[in-house]
């Protein structure tokens, strides 16, 4: 699976959960998932275990904290794909 | 069943930090332990309906416990922390059992957004946390919650993500650092604890002046057949539903 094809499959499944739709139609590798999309923290971890679901991988917790833009969900899913 | 996850290392100065602390807060807990009861007592006038029986219950079960506690309340109130410990361990009891007086995870801008509250609620063996933080920030406190628990202490975390909007148990917003924590810990014990004022119709800041509360607790062992997220997940659920059944219970006794 190439880098983009993951890239937009991460926003797919960022995309219900994104309080901010207008920052929606300008995701970078940079967007912070929390703060540019407004994600609720809450509602990270559901993002996350979808992320398992559609990649078929498993996060540990520790792992998920250093989650904070779409690059790093994008880095951490390509890492424990390889 | 699966292992525990991994501890995450918590640097020396952390950890060093956590043990002043304690020692401290122990130290000082002969003044402010009581302090608090005596504000609870005699000036809020909370009382704990049949609080005799219900701390010699807890103290009981807590006695049979030799390893790291974990108590998850239920969420309405900004002090529940404070009431829960109070209605469960009286206060002197805690000054000669202070490894039961539990750590708290008070939220930061609530409580300790001046160097005052932050010193207050130092002594008084909290750990302020950012709810919906930096996800770093937040890492860091469930760490430092994790090592004082594998230290064999007590710690209190909300089962909810925050004091529940509808004044019932909401197992939708069941708090994943809960779970979390609970899954890490090998031989950890969950205490889930529902409190309740008899005026208590909704959230608030504080519960009403002079109102009376039940209380009920009870041990669960949550399991799961997952790992990673999912176990932690799978954990605060089942704390967050025992809750709940706690509640319905509740609700059915003032019906009757």
């Amino acid at each position: 699976m190439t880098q983009e094809e993951i890239f937009d499959k991460v926003v797919e499944i960022v995309t219900p959960y994104a309080k901010n739709h207008e920052a929606l139609g300008d995701v970078t590798e940079e967007t912070n998932i929390l703060v540019d999309l407004e994600v609720n923290s809450a509602r990270l971890v559901d993002v996350i275990l979808a992320f398992e679901d559609a990649f078929d991988i498993e996060v540990e917790d520790e792992d998920a904290d250093a989650v904070n833009t779409v690059g790093d969900a994008v880095e951490l899913i390509q890492n424990l794909l390889d | 069943m699966k292992k525990p996850t991994r501890l995450p290392h918590l640097p020396f100065k952390s950890r060093a930090g956590l043990t002043v602390q304690r020692e401290i807060s122990r130290l000082l807990g002969v003044v402010w332990i009581p302090a608090v009861a005596f504000v609870m007592r005699f000036m809020l006038f909370y009382r704990i309906q049949d609080a005799r029986r219900v701390r010699r219950r807890f103290r009981r079960l807590v006695n049979e416990v030799d390893g790291p506690l974990l108590i998850c309340p239920n969420h309405l109130t900004m002090v529940d922390s404070a009431l829960v410990a109070w209605a469960l361990g009286g206060s002197w009891w805690y000054v000669f059992n202070y490894r039961r007086m539990p750590w708290n995870l008070p939220e930061y801008h609530n409580f300790a957004a001046n160097w005052a509250n932050r010193a207050v609620v130092w002594v008084a063996k909290c750990i302020p946390i950012v709810r919906g933080g930096a996800r770093e920030d937040v890492a860091k406190v469930l760490s430092k919650v994790q090592h004082v628990l594998s230290r064999k202490e007590t710690a209190m975390m909300f089962a909810e993500g925050g004091r529940s909007r509808t004044g019932r148990v909401d197992v939708e917003s069941a708090a994943h650092g809960v779970g979390r924590i609970a899954s890490s810990i090998t031989g950890c014990k969950t205490l889930c604890v529902y409190l309740r004022g008899k005026k208590q119709k909704s959230w608030s800041t504080i519960p009403a002046l002079g109102d009376s509360f039940y209380v009920d607790f009870k041990f669960i062992e949550p399991t799961s057949e997952n790992s990673g997220m999912r176990r932690s997940r799978d954990f605060a659920r089942q704390i967050t539903e025992s809750l709940a059944e706690m509640e319905l219970r509740y609700f059915a006794l003032q019906g009757s």
